[in-house]
């Protein structure tokens, strides 16, 4: 036995990972399996997706989290032997991933940005960030399976196509866990998602006081784009929701144009900015990285810049 | 009163990284640190036996030049440290790191709670911490931002995507922490003196059981380069202006 396995939480980072996993299966000659999760009815959206087969996890009880599978699906990768197996980087799915990889004694490529296999010799080249973004690390793995985890909205989601077949396989019960959920809590504020947006200015360590975001949002209001932030901003003095947290550990944003207000250009923000189209500064530091990562700066105070830049821009667009 | 054992690495302080001319990346000029979320880690170690009592002993595992770090991670409050190390010890891939430490703390350290960073600054594959949980067979709650001991259990807050989920886990058990979970404490002279004074257990490739095969190979390490056009304006209005007409043109401005 053989084949690409997919774990991931959500039907979108299943058709995700199913797209990649297709274009492998097809390469190497092999099937797709995927795993489902208590709901039963879309099972055949994911055959039609290009799934092979499709084994159902048996739903959880309420205070059992996600990584109470763990054992099932150790259990069947010893038996079944995949080649490759792709987990959705989430949370939840990179905790999974180590912990399987540990138990199956194999290698992990941790949020793989790009892969690519060789039909001949059967390798998989994986790339990823290291150095907080400053270096891609290419990596191959010489243990079986092949373990890798990917950022969900990396690529695109699989298209249905018609009169494809699969088979749907019911797999035994989870064992007890060995920590429990206690409480699930939602987030008590959902911020605005701005990995899609157009436009966005963000607010670097350069804003002294939580009131001159007023400067941020006067700037995004006249370009008609949206707000964000950098880690300080989030994390240290919780002005902004994390949710608008621009970097290798926060969000990735991919806007036409992006102003970065007062943000120095630490590599780690600089990753999650690296496929907007134009990416410009206002900094008070000449020497600031940022200024060698943006196609356009001004050298001044922020705090002088931003009202005439949010002028001029609306005089320009008239 | 728990016995915490705290994971740390001593990294390449990624600031310091150059881009060569030929796009290659330059280490010569490189600092080393803790690794970022290790500090969060050994903070919340030493909040918890200010709390609770016990002791708590940083590991780390790398090649002997990482002995600044010992000082660097005891000067935050544990009270001694064990030094996996060996020439061997270089750019050690996951697996391997998680395999060392299983070997070290199953042999020679007693524990209630191991507690390491989410990830590592250098390479992030947050890893380390939830394997070393699978070797040891202990529960696991990774992507902690708050973490208490109520008697023999731990209760812990884990960081996932939709909020929070309030997790227990009965001990000896393993967590990894987020950032959130504390402002790590920034060392005195004092602490720095204290520092040198402690106990250090070192233990080399000699002591351990086996040979630590990678499983992942770096085929390569590049410079994840960016063409940008880096024009600067100067902040007067001719330049705010220029700086605006350049954006017109780039069709940014709709």
């Amino acid at each position: 036995m053989a084949g690409i396995w997919i774990f991931a939480e959500s039907l979108e980072q299943t058709k995700e990972l199913l797209s990649i996993g297709s274009t492998l299966a097809s390469k190497l000659g092999t099937m797709t399996s995927v795993f489902l999760q208590g709901n039963t009815g879309v099972a055949d959206d994911y055959i039609a997706c290009g799934a092979d087969e499709v084994l159902v996890l048996t739903a959880l009880a309420e205070d059992q989290p996600l990584d109470a599978y763990i054992p099932v699906i150790a259990a069947e990768a010893q038996t079944a032997d995949p080649d490759i197996f792709l987990i959705a980087a989430t949370v939840r799915g990179k905790d999974i991933a180590a912990r399987l990889a540990a138990r199956l004694k194999t290698g992990l490529c941790s949020e793989c940005i790009g892969l690519k296999a060789d039909e001949n010799d059967r390798t998989i080249e994986m790339e990823r960030f290291a150095y907080g973004g400053a270096a891609i690390q290419t990596v191959v793995c010489s243990t079986r399976p092949v373990m890798v985890t990917i950022i969900p909205r990396t690529f695109e989601a699989a298209a249905r196509q018609s009169d494809r077949k699969g088979t749907i396989r019911e797999l035994p019960a989870a064992p007890p866990s060995a920590s429990t959920v206690l409480e699930r809590k939602p987030k008590e504020t959902e911020a605005k998602d701005i990995s899609e947006s157009r436009i966005v200015v963000c607010a670097g360590r350069g804003i002294e006081k939580k009131e001159d975001l007023s400067l941020v949002q006067e700037l995004a209001a006249a370009l008609g784009g949206e707000i964000g932030c950098t880690r300080p901003i989030s994390e240290e003095s919780h002005w902004l929701p994390e949710d608008l947290c621009i970097g290798i550990s926060g969000i990735s944003v991919k806007p036409a144009l992006y102003i970065g207000l007062g943000v120095s250009g630490q590599v780690q923000h600089i990753t999650g900015i690296r496929d907007a189209k134009v990416i410009c500064a206002v900094n008070k530091d000449e020497n600031a990285p940022i200024f060698g990562a943006s196609d356009y700066g001004i050298v001044g105070d922020l705090y002088d810049v931003a009202p005439k830049l949010s002028d001029a821009v609306k005089n320009m667009k008239g | 009163m728990p016995d915490i054992i705290v994971c740390f690495k001593w990294v390449i302080d990624e600031a310091y990284i150059r881009t060569g001319s030929s796009g290659a990346l330059d280490f010569r000029s490189v600092n080393y640190k803790l690794s970022d979320y290790d500090r969060n880690a050994i903070e919340a170690a030493v909040r918890l036996k200010e709390e609770c009592g016990g002791t708590v002993t940083a590991v780390t595992v790398g090649t002997p030049g990482a002995t600044k770090g010992l000082k660097d991670a005891l000067s935050r409050g544990p009270d001694k440290a064990c030094f996996v190390n060996d020439q061997s010890f270089d750019n050690l891939e996951p697996s391997q790191t998680a395999a060392i430490l299983t070997d070290v703390i199953k042999g020679r350290l007693e524990y209630d709670l191991i507690i390491c960073g989410e990830g590592s600054s250098d390479l992030y594959a947050q890893q380390v911490g939830p394997r070393l949980a699978e070797a040891l067979g202990i529960p696991c709650v990774s992507f902690v931002q708050k973490l208490s001991i109520d008697g023999n259990r731990i209760i812990a807050e884990r960081k996932v995507e939709e909020g929070i989920n309030i997790m227990a886990a009965q001990l000896p058990a393993l967590v990894t922490v987020v950032p959130d979970i504390n402002n790590p404490r920034i060392p005195g002279v004092k602490d720095t003196l204290m520092a040198s004074k402690k106990e250090v257990i070192s233990v080399t490739a000699d002591d351990l059981p086996a040979t630590y095969e990678p499983a992942l190979q770096t085929v390569s390490m590049t410079a994840a380069s960016m063409e940008r056009n880096c024009i600067t304006f100067p902040a007067d209005q001719a330049g705010i202006q220029a700086f605006v007409e350049a954006l017109a043109k780039e069709g940014v401005l709709r």
